[in-house]
């Protein structure tokens, strides 16, 4: 039927075989690391000693799974946008090293390592080999407080969550240009030199409707927090904040007082989410929750439309912002091929250029799920609560717990609350990347002055207005927050 | 959370802290010293992102993450950014050949405009002095009242409270500033409108 | 101006949109892509390839007459012919042809000059190698196999040369003898060449070819040709050479005789690029060369 099925299948293994290779080792290892030594460690003599040791590792844990996490994720990530670039360009993409290519960019990465490292001539020797440090640097301790919020603030993952956490992650998402123009500097070539300017002032230009749009969901939300951000949609797609930041909850919530459904869990009895609890005691009637939640009429309806009209219009500037500040394709002209060759990095190689690669797939993993978890849900599942009890899943579950119970319970392997938040971040969060292959795949590069007009003219008002509407829009809705 | 008691203990107790404000501060310091005994401009700019940062993590120690973060954001990123980039692309070379003219300056003048040179030269470490023994004895005086309480963790509420009551003239008198200087800016950098003249000879 | 920009605003979003969903579309299509070392695509047969020397399809007779135009009019001067003048018959006769392939560009002015149709491109373009050494192809490499010369008049749509006019020769009948004898005989048949003369020795190959076990032997009567004539003694490397090229190919003696030019007759150059170029050989034989998509064990 469709003539290139076979493709669209291997691409298709080829995702659910390297998610198993990222995500199998970095559960292990924080089981490991997090529960089964600090298990045995506290079970034999429970010394002072001892339960430090202990506390020390499960302390490390976040700090661990992503230093396992990052470099196969790159590696995934690099397959996964040739294989579906190859697609998107009627080709077949790399498929000789392993089944179908498989393991082609392992390759490359051990390639990577292998190939001398030379510093050109001329260059800063201290800040060329400082850049690609400062590079990678946010993106491990950057992302951590989504940990926390795509994990379902599980226990051992809640020592990386702050108060300030969205405020954290843009603090640090905005440190890799400093190295940027450092490596543009250091490197004593021109090129460079210009891939660093532009992309300090492409940085500096972005960030400002990157964050805004990102205030503005905070302001939806009421917080700063990612975790009680991410907590807040919980309760299927309406409630998440791509739908107006809560504008729908009170449709969602009617709906269920209508069909009369016992607001249960998908799989855990003791779901530790919704801190907020509905403000009055139950209203019984569809109406009756409507009227709560919309109390303006037909104001409210209006206002909870240009809300979710509104939401979308963020998550766009949003995606532009954060693919103009990792230098993706639309706006890679920090590292234009064609006009720069590379630009900041033209003279790395050898382990520095693997560096800053790494760095540059995993930093767009973390815009990824920083939208997951600020407009998707985070772990949400997207089926609505009143439609998901109406599903047959009442066996399935059962069976499922009987199995996997040892695990549950025993060894502490698998903790369902966190399970199936993780399977939906995955899932989320390589559909955004999908969406930046795709875009890549099919937008040409901006020219500089189109680039600054786009910024300034188009998109920081629209980032102003959308904060502004949004401020008012909301005050007639019964929201988040 | 008892699973950190331990750990929290240590963390939070008097001997960790002031290691690590031990260390931030000699970090801050000896960054800074760099900055200005740097021979090149542009390294002096990259350190100065590094004491900017030095001084978000003391920021941290007083648990004011949102001014920290601030810090970071704005003054480390994005403000020494734009001065480190306006001096690569005004002349990164310029003080070597600045040494060199003023050696030769000093050997043409007589002895008394020599003397005024030199003067001019110590002025700035004299201001410098004076100015660390101001804020010295300002930070020393008996009018700080030490708090001992926790701060709370919700930062950004107090100080969004703080800069809507107490202190909105002066923030609003720093964005009346900070807007003088940005249409001064644009003003002094917008093109010069053509000449009639030329524009009828083009034509 | 406002509605107008908010017009333009969803005007590129459609279009964005529009081009979002055709590069979407793509990934449906069939990938264009040959693997390439899988499946061969069918090769134009005016691709110009590497060089050759084409032999008489019928007879089997080189069809090189040594006039030097292909040397004259190449531009990079990557064409070397040795030649020299028999006694007997008066005419130049071939001693050695090098092309450099490294230096050539392929331009194929030597071909359309060539006045016998002898020199032609062929579908080869697998030519990567080792050293630059290797790239210089002599006589005994750049030869045609009789089937080949045949795909190749057949597919260039050229006209076939009229065989020349046989010339029986007393020497023929032994050396057909020695040939098919073995590789052991064959140094015997090489040397005895030179005492009878060029033209028998050939004759004998040509006989000799139907048959599989010919083909060490048809290596030293081509090479021994020229070496037949005058001197002897000037000329011991000549001599020494086919012979050592006849005793080399015992081992592989069994296998089917692809090409005169085979490698097999010059092993102790480049011992570990010699099958790969069997290979190459091996696809450009006529009837799989017609075949494109057929796979390579
Ligand atoms: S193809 Fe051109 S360059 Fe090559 S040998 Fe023939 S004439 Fe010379
Ligand atoms: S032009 Fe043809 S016949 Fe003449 S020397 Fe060259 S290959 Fe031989």
């Amino acid at each position: 039927m469709i003539p290139n099925a076979p493709e669209i299948g291997k691409l298709l293994f080829i995702i659910c075989f390297w998610i198993c290779a990222i995500f199998l080792p970095v559960w292990l290892v924080s089981w490991a690391v997090g529960v089964l030594l600090p298990m045995l460690l506290e079970q034999g003599s429970p010394s002072m000693a001892m339960t430090a040791t202990a506390e020390t590792l499960r302390a490390l844990t976040p700090i661990i799974s992503v230093m396992v996490f990052i470099p196969i994720n790159a590696m995934f990530m690099v397959l996964y946008e040739r294989r579906a670039l190859a697609l998107f360009t009627v080709r077949l993409g790399p498929n000789r090293v392993g089944p179908d290519g498989l393991l082609q960019t392992a390759a490359d990465a051990v390639k990577l390592l292998f190939k001398e490292d030379i510093t050109p001539r001329g260059a800063d020797a201290f800040m060329f080999t400082l850049a690609p440090i400062i590079f990678f640097a946010p993106s491990i301790f950057g992302a951590l407080p989504l940990l926390a919020a795509i994990t379902n603030n599980h226990s051992l993952y809640q020592i990386t969550n702050l108060p300030t956490g969205i405020f954290y992650i843009l603090a640090a998402a905005s440190l890799p240009v400093v190295a940027l123009v450092m490596a543009g500097w250091s490197s004593n070539n021109k090129y460079s030199l210009v891939g660093g300017l532009r992309a300090a002032a492409q940085a500096i230009s972005y960030e400002i409707p990157l964050v805004l749009s990102l205030v503005t969901v905070c302001l939806m939300a009421g917080s700063l927090d990612v975790v009680k951000i991410a907590q807040q949609q919980d309760g299927g797609i309406l409630n998440w904040n791509i739908a107006g930041g809560g504008a729908l909850r009170g449709l969602d919530k009617a709906i269920q007082t209508k069909l009369g459904v016992e607001t249960t869990p998908l799989i855990t009895p003791q779901q530790s989410s919704d801190p907020t609890e509905t403000p009055v005691a139950a209203p019984t009637t569809f109406e009756e929750v409507i009227h709560q939640y919309y109390p303006f009429e037909f104001l409210s309806y209006i206002s909870a439309g240009v809300l979710i009209f509104c939401s979308f219009i963020l998550l766009g500037l949003y995606l532009t912002g954060a693919c103009a500040e990792i230098n993706r394709i639309p706006f890679d002209l920090p590292e234009a091929e064609s006009e720069l060759v590379s630009g900041y990095n033209t003279e790395y190689s050898g382990i520095k250029f693997a560096i800053f690669f790494l760095a540059e797939f995993t930093n767009l993993f973390i815009v990824s799920s920083i939208a997951t978890v600020m407009f998707l849900g985070g772990g949400d599942n997207p089926i609505p609560q009143w439609l998901l009890n109406k599903m047959p899943l009442e066996p399935i579950q059962k069976s499922l717990g009987a199995i996997l119970s040892p695990f549950i319970n025993g060894l502490h392997l698998i903790d369902p609350d966190t399970f199936w938040a993780a399977f939906w971040v995955i899932f989320k969060v390589y559909t955004f990347v999908f969406i930046a292959i795709l875009i890549r795949g099919t937008l040409p590069r901006f020219r500089i002055d189109q680039l600054m007009d786009f910024g300034w003219k188009r998109l920081v008002p629209l980032s102003l207005i959308a904060f502004l509407v949004v401020v008012f829009a909301r005050v007639l809705v019964v929201c988040h927050g | 959370m008892d699973q950190y008691m331990i750990l929290k203990d240590y963390v939070s107790s008097a001997d960790a802290e002031t290691a690590l404000f031990y260390v931030i501060a000699i970090l801050a310091i000896s960054l800074s010293v760099g900055v200005i005994s740097d021979r090149n401009i542009i390294r002096s700019g990259f350190i100065l992102i590094g004491v900017f940062g030095a001084i978000s993590g003391l920021f941290l120690m007083l648990q004011a993450q949102f001014l920290a973060l601030a810090q970071v954001m704005i003054y480390a990123v994005g403000i020494t950014l734009v001065v480190v980039i306006a001096l690569m692309l005004t002349n990164p070379r310029s003080e070597r050949e600045a040494v060199i003219t003023e050696g030769d300056e000093f050997s043409q003048e007589t002895g008394a405009v020599q003397f005024i040179q030199r003067l001019q030269q110590g002025t700035p470490a004299f201001v410098a002095v004076f100015s660390f023994f101001t804020i010295y004895l300002a930070i020393r005086s008996e009018s700080w009242t030490p708090v001992t309480e926790k701060v709370s963790t919700d930062n950004v509420k107090v100080l969004g409270e703080a800069l809507t009551t107490v202190y909105s003239l002066p923030f609003e008198f720093a964005s009346v500033l900070l807007l003088a200087a940005l249409i001064g800016a644009i003003m002094l950098a917008k093109a010069e409108k053509r000449q009639p003249a030329i524009e009828s000879a083009e034509d | 101006m406002g509605s107008n920009l908010i017009g333009r605003a969803f005007e590129s979003f459609k279009r964005i949109g529009e081009g979002l969903r055709t590069v979407l579309m793509h990934s449906f299509r069939e990938p264009i892509t040959k693997t390439y070392p899988d499946t061969v695509s069918q090769i134009a047969p005016h691709f110009r390839g590497r060089l050759a020397l084409s032999v008489n399809p019928d007879t089997g007779e080189h069809l090189c007459i040594s006039c030097r135009q292909c040397e004259r009019v190449c531009p990079d001067k990557c064409i070397e012919i040795t030649a020299h003048k028999s006694p007997e018959t008066n005419k130049l006769e071939l001693i050695d042809f090098k092309i450099d392939h490294g230096l050539c560009m392929f331009c194929g002015l030597c071909t359309e000059v060539c006045p016998t149709t002898c020199i032609i491109n062929t579908n080869d373009f697998e030519m990567a190698d080792y050293t630059r050494e290797s790239l210089v192809y002599d006589l005994r490499r750049l030869t045609l196999t009789q089937e080949e010369s045949a795909f190749y008049f057949e597919a260039k749509d050229m006209p076939k040369p009229k065989p020349k006019p046989p010339k029986p020769a007393p020497g023929a009948a032994p050396a057909a003898g020695a040939a098919p004898a073995g590789a052991k005989a064959a140094p015997v048949g090489a040397k005895a060449a030179p005492a009878e003369g060029a033209k028998p020795a050939a004759a004998a190959a040509d006989a000799a070819k139907p048959a599989e076990s010919a083909k060490p032997a048809a290596a030293p009567a081509e090479a021994a040709k020229p070496a037949a004539a005058p001197l002897e003694a000037t000329k011991p490397a000549e001599d020494a050479k086919p012979a050592e090229a006849a005793a080399k190919p015992q081992d592989s003696s069994t296998e089917p005789a692809k090409t005169v030019g085979d490698t097999t007759a010059k092993p102790e150059e480049k011992p570990t690029a010699s099958p790969e170029v069997k290979e190459a050989e091996k696809e450009k034989a006529p009837e799989q060369g017609a075949d494109a998509d057929k796979k390579e064990g």
